[in-house]
């Protein structure tokens, strides 16, 4: 439908020598102590510390998977920032 | 006068020394500038996550990650940042310098980072307790460091800091201090929404874990930083140290050729001086 734009969020996903990813996201999923979670855009300011797995983002691309071994994610503001190896 | 043979012999080890130091001075500065693209990139990151820990306001008690009743030691650590080996300049004389300013044996414990830092230690009598080589590769694991802090009430580090390529200074810090110096526990009823708070954020699996994970992260990271930042100041400092060298031996070089040239001057006047007089003592004797 014209004028109308699926809504997405800034992502980046990157350690201290590495950006694993930076771009448009439609959404992330990833797994913490409490079980896997998805983040849309719109979501509520967010602190998490995640446990190994893989960190999937829906982007406009196509789908793309970090494989991680401790992160940090932030959510604010439709903007998410997972800090690897934190 | 020396013999022209020997200068130029000597002239030639000083022009070796010339391309030994431009050798050295070309790798330091490749090494600049690749190392300081990685501490940019590294300042970036822990900047961010620097902001994020500042930002949070949740009642947690920063004691590294200790056990609930372990003592720690009353002794205090103190750590320095040396360089892997020599040919580093003074940056490391400084350092120790500083060092011991402030060491006290009854005090104080010591952990070394470079191996050119415990034979620094040798050279001044200080026993070191703790050694670790300076880590070469990106990703610094510190997690053995952090063990041994854990077991100390205070830790300092010595540390070297890039300022730019002449400028170089040593720096202290007390790591608590620097961990720990922001206030946690705020009012919820009077906090802004730029704070990390309960009141404007999910925290998962809870506040008081993300906090106490986070403040660990931040010294994992501090220290990293400080590794990073002294790992680009040996290399600059080395640079200096090279550059000065090249130009000392570039002038040593064409010290040694004008010798050279005045030598060779002289032993020609000499034999010149000498063939006329024996020619001069030919004639006399053909008069005869």
């Amino acid at each position: 439908m014209a004028g109308t734009e699926t809504p997405s969020i800034d992502i980046k996903v990157y350690a201290p020598f590495k950006v694993y990813y930076e771009g448009k996201g439609y959404s992330i999923s990833a797994v913490n102590e409490m079980g896997p979670f998805d983040i849309l855009p719109h979501h509520h300011n967010f602190l998490c510390m995640l446990v190994p797995g893989n960190v999937i983002i829906e982007a406009p691309e196509g789908r793309k998977v970090i494989k991680i071994a401790h992160a940090l994610m932030h959510v604010k503001a439709d903007r998410v920032v997972v800090f690897v190896d934190v | 006068m020396r013999r022209p043979l020997e200068i130029k012999a000597e002239e030639a080890a000083a022009r070796s020394v010339v391309s030994l130091t431009s050798a050295l001075e070309s790798i330091s500065s490749m090494q600049i500038a690749k190392t300081k693209n990685k501490v940019l990139i590294s300042n970036q990151f822990f900047d961010e996550v620097w902001n994020i820990y500042k930002q949070i306001r949740v009642d947690v008690m920063f004691n590294y990650g200790r056990v609930v009743g372990e003592t720690p030691s009353k002794k205090e650590l103190l750590i320095l940042i040396t360089a892997k080996g020599g040919l580093s300049g003074d940056i490391d004389n400084r350092l120790i310098r500083k060092f011991m300013e402030h060491y006290d044996e009854t005090k104080n414990d010591v952990l070394v980072i470079g191996h050119h830092g415990t034979t620094k230690l040798k050279q001044s009598h200080v026993d070191y307790m703790y050694y670790f080589d300076l880590p070469e590769h990106d990703y610094i694991n510190v997690d053995p460091l952090m063990d041994i802090i854990k077991k100390y009430t205070k830790s300092r580090i010595y540390y070297q800091n890039y300022i730019s390529l002449s400028q170089q200074e040593i720096k202290d810090v007390d790591l608590s201090e620097v961990v720990s110096s922001r206030g946690r526990v705020a009012d919820l009823a009077t906090v802004s929404d730029d704070m990390v708070t309960e009141k404007t954020y999910i925290f998962e699996p809870n506040s008081y874990s993300v906090a106490a994970h986070l403040e660990n992260s931040i010294l994992r990271l501090t220290i990293s930083q400080f590794i990073y930042d002294s790992r680009l100041a040996q290399v600059a400092s080395r640079f200096k140290a090279m550059s000065a060298a090249k130009e000392r031996s570039i002038a040593n070089a064409a010290g040694l050729h004008t010798e050279y040239n005045r030598a060779k001057r002289n032993q020609v006047d000499t034999r010149l001086k000498e063939s006329m007089a024996g020619l001069k003592k030919l004639r006399a004797g053909g008069a005869e």
